[in-house]
């Protein structure tokens, strides 16, 4: 790869990163809890990779992204950062904007509710490999990037994770006991 | 990237065997002759059919629940990522 500051560098960084943005935003909100922390995460996690464009390989994009979040998330949780882009006079409102919208919300609204208490309830490492396979969309092997364990390790946690879901969500009478 | 699960595949699978290979099925990650031999035990297997449709609703509904990042948020990355080509890192 060409270095950074140079045109054609920062083309392939743009045509790299930027059709991955919507998928770090996810594994960022699973793993900082929130919109706005994911927001800085990922800014963070872009300003690392273009930093360290020069040792990518050009191969695999996501993964490569997904590396160094799950490093810039290590180090964000010894020290926090100051913003690095937000405009401070409209984050609140959008801090509450999850972008769901209303009609999001009536498909099965008393499933959706249980689910939301159930994965709520989750332990930490299960809801982790859930929200990141099943809600951000990623691969075993990018949710294993993601969280820096072995691809095995993410099978074993989504397993356990969504058996729990059923049997929270049997248990209020709303899944898992057709047989 | 090899992401795909392999494992050996005898001709027919028992429900055990479907069972503990079933979720990597429905999440597209099992090799393509165990994914045809569970999807063949599927069809014939009631019981096990509707082990993997109780999963399959559980994914949907996870799936819905996945807030879609708000438009404003994927903006302002779009115009870090920017003003990174034309100002630089510093």
């Amino acid at each position: 790869m060409v270095p950074p500051g140079d045109g054609a560098a920062d083309e392939a960084f743009e045509r790299l990163v930027v059709p991955e943005l919507d998928v770090l935003m996810r594994v960022a909100r699973s793993l900082s809890g929130n919109t706005a922390d994911a927001e800085d995460l990922v800014q963070e996690t872009l300003l690392r990779a273009y930093r360290s464009i020069e040792r990518f390989d050009g191969r695999y994009p996501r993964a490569w992204l997904l590396t160094i979040m799950r490093n810039a998330n290590i180090n964000r949780a010894r020290r926090r950062r100051p913003q690095l882009q937000r405009d401070p006079d409209t984050a609140p409102e959008e801090v509450a904007d999850d972008g769901r919208s209303a009609e999001d919300d009536v498909v099965d609204p008393v499933l959706d509710a249980a689910l939301d208490d159930a994965l709520a309830a989750l332990p930490l490492v299960y809801r982790r490999a859930v929200e990141l396979v099943d809600m951000a969309g990623l691969s075993y092997r990018e949710a294993a990037e993601a969280l820096g364990v072995r691809q095995g390790t993410v099978m074993s946690r989504l397993h356990r994770g969504r058996q729990r879901l059923r049997e929270r969500l049997a248990a209020t009478g709303l899944e898992g006991d057709r047989t | 990237m090899t992401r795909l699960i392999r494992r050996r595949v005898p001709d027919h699978l028992s429900c055990r065997q479907v069972a503990k290979v079933l979720q990597t099925h429905l999440d597209g990650e099992l090799d393509d002759e165990t994914a045809s031999a569970v999807a063949e035990h599927l069809e014939m297997c009631r019981r096990c059919g509707l082990e993997a449709a109780t999963y399959i609703e559980l994914k949907e509904a996870l799936a819905r629940r996945a807030a879609p990042v708000p438009t404003a948020s994927l903006e302002r990355l779009r115009s870090f990522v920017a003003e990174l080509d034309a100002h630089g890192a510093e």
